[in-house]
């Protein structure tokens, strides 16, 4: 196996399953995080609220947490070996978060069911008129007897240790100790804006919300970046665009307001080479910046959008203008004034060749 | 000439639908009919029908996150490429299917 092929049987399955997690955390997390803050601001007891009204709403948010580590290892089996492999990830995930293995155990359950239905699938060979005895008993007893007891009785508590070392290790890290990770994860978001790295960026914050929300602070920010700056950049620096970037500028700084990294691509595919670093540097800065002021952020989603379920309100938004400044400032120093180009005529003869193999399935 | 296509991303919001167009548009320069399922955040939308997949000369799937129920397309042609390669080449893309299928 080459190292795209392995890449491919992590990151596919992976990105799969965080996808299908999202709108639990998201659910999940805002709901119970309002439920916390509204119990300061009213009762003036920043803490777990337990009845009432907000009790409830708090209940509500301890479900969406409770199922996201769940849904993500089953959704990783899932995008594996498909339906056969739902439950055992779902359950291995499920003792995964008991046992306080949390998302890595939760993943490491996802693609120990997927694989091991895969060998399932490729080792037992019934007669036609027995199938249905593996998809209805075989493949969830033995996947789920793999997956949970691996869980159980082997990988699970060690994981849990581990967790237990990073989330404590993470948790202690105070003031510029925070700056290394900061830079990292910033850079990552902001390097292929939406692509696989910023995606494990994500990640990584996303899976601890619940426990470390400041790392979602920060990348929360450096998600916002890009587009912000980029479009200030575009208001600022007219000269150094041309005049659809121009146009596209209030958009990039819409869609950097909601979150959405992607809105600052267009930018980098006409420049690569001086857009890219500004973008690394801008979320970087903003990542930081997040880390240093101490923004925690509930949500486990970016931009100035998640704002109500952010502690540190003001450091946050000053955390993203940072960052957007830094962008605009490099623009201004690394991009050379646009010149108009003539009318271009696409051709279509002149469409430059692409290497790439039909596959037959 | 007809191409179908299944887009999709992890979080479902830009890319899918990004490179969605960005193939759209490659087709219509090129004067071939695409259509494009996306799989994004709010579930399946413009979805391929038994007919769209039985017309079509091949299909292109991304490959940012699995696709689901690809074994629909089981004795197509099949190109797969992420999204990103997707929109940054639609149309060398779409004019080598079309003269590889002419």
């Amino acid at each position: 196996m080459n190292g795209k092929k392995i890449k491919d049987a992590i990151m596919g399955p992976l990105m799969s399953g965080t996808s299908w997690m999202i709108p639990f955390v998201v659910a999940g997390g805002i709901y119970f995080s309002l439920s916390v803050m509204l119990n300061g601001t009213l009762f003036g007891t920043p803490a777990q609220p337990t009845e009432g009204f907000l009790g409830q709403l708090n209940q509500i948010g301890s479900a969406g947490l409770a199922l996201f580590i769940p849904i993500l290892g089953g959704y990783i089996g899932y995008a594996i070996e498909d339906k056969a492999a739902l439950a055992p990830g779902m359950i291995g995930a499920y003792l995964a978060r008991e046992i306080g293995a949390g998302f890595i155990g939760g993943i490491a359950a996802g693609f120990i069911a997927g694989y091991t239905i895969r060998f399932l699938r490729k080792t037992i060979k019934l007669p036609p008129a027995y199938r249905t005895l593996l998809s209805i008993f075989i493949y969830p007893l033995i996947g789920t007897l793999v997956s949970g007891g691996a869980m159980v009785f082997l990988i699970g508590q060690p994981i849990a240790t581990l967790m237990e070392m990073m989330t404590n290790g993470l948790n202690s890290l105070s003031g510029a100790a925070k700056v290394p990770l900061g830079l990292l994860l910033g850079s990552m978001v902001g390097v292929d804006m939406g692509g696989p790295i910023n995606k494990v960026a994500y990640t990584f914050a996303q899976t601890q919300v619940d426990t470390l929300p400041y790392l979602m602070g920060g990348v929360g920010i450096a998600g916002a970046v890009p587009p912000l700056g980029i479009g200030l950049a575009t208001i600022l620096f007219k000269k150094k665009f041309s005049p659809e970037e121009r146009d596209q500028g209030i958009a990039a700084i819409i869609m950097g307001c909601m979150g959405i990294t992607e809105g600052a691509i267009p930018y980098a595919t006409a420049d690569p080479l001086r857009v890219i670093p500004a973008y690394v540097a801008g979320s970087a800065a903003g990542c930081v910046s997040g880390f240093l002021f101490g923004c925690l952020n509930h949500a486990p989603w970016g931009g100035l959008i998640v704002l109500p379920v952010v502690d540190n309100r003001l450091g946050y938004v000053a955390g993203a203008l940072i960052g957007a400044i830094v962008v605009a400032v490099l623009m201004r120093i690394l991009k050379p004034d646009y010149v108009p180009k003539g009318p271009k005529e696409e051709n279509l003869d002149e469409i430059e060749e692409l290497d790439f193999d039909f596959e037959e399935l | 000439m007809k191409v179908i296509a299944v887009t999709a991303c992890p979080s479902g919001v830009a890319h899918t639908y990004m490179s969605a167009e960005a193939l759209q548009v490659a087709g219509e320069k090129l004067g071939i009919d695409v259509k494009v399922e996306t799989q994004g955040a709010a579930g399946i939308e413009n979805k391929l029908t038994e007919e769209d997949i039985k017309e079509a000369v091949c299909v292109v799937l991304s490959t940012d996150t699995s696709i689901r129920e690809e074994s629909r397309f089981k004795g197509k042609k099949v190109v797969r490429m992420s999204t990103s390669k997707i929109m940054s080449s639609a149309l060398p893309l779409m004019k080598k299917i079309q003269t590889t299928f002419s």
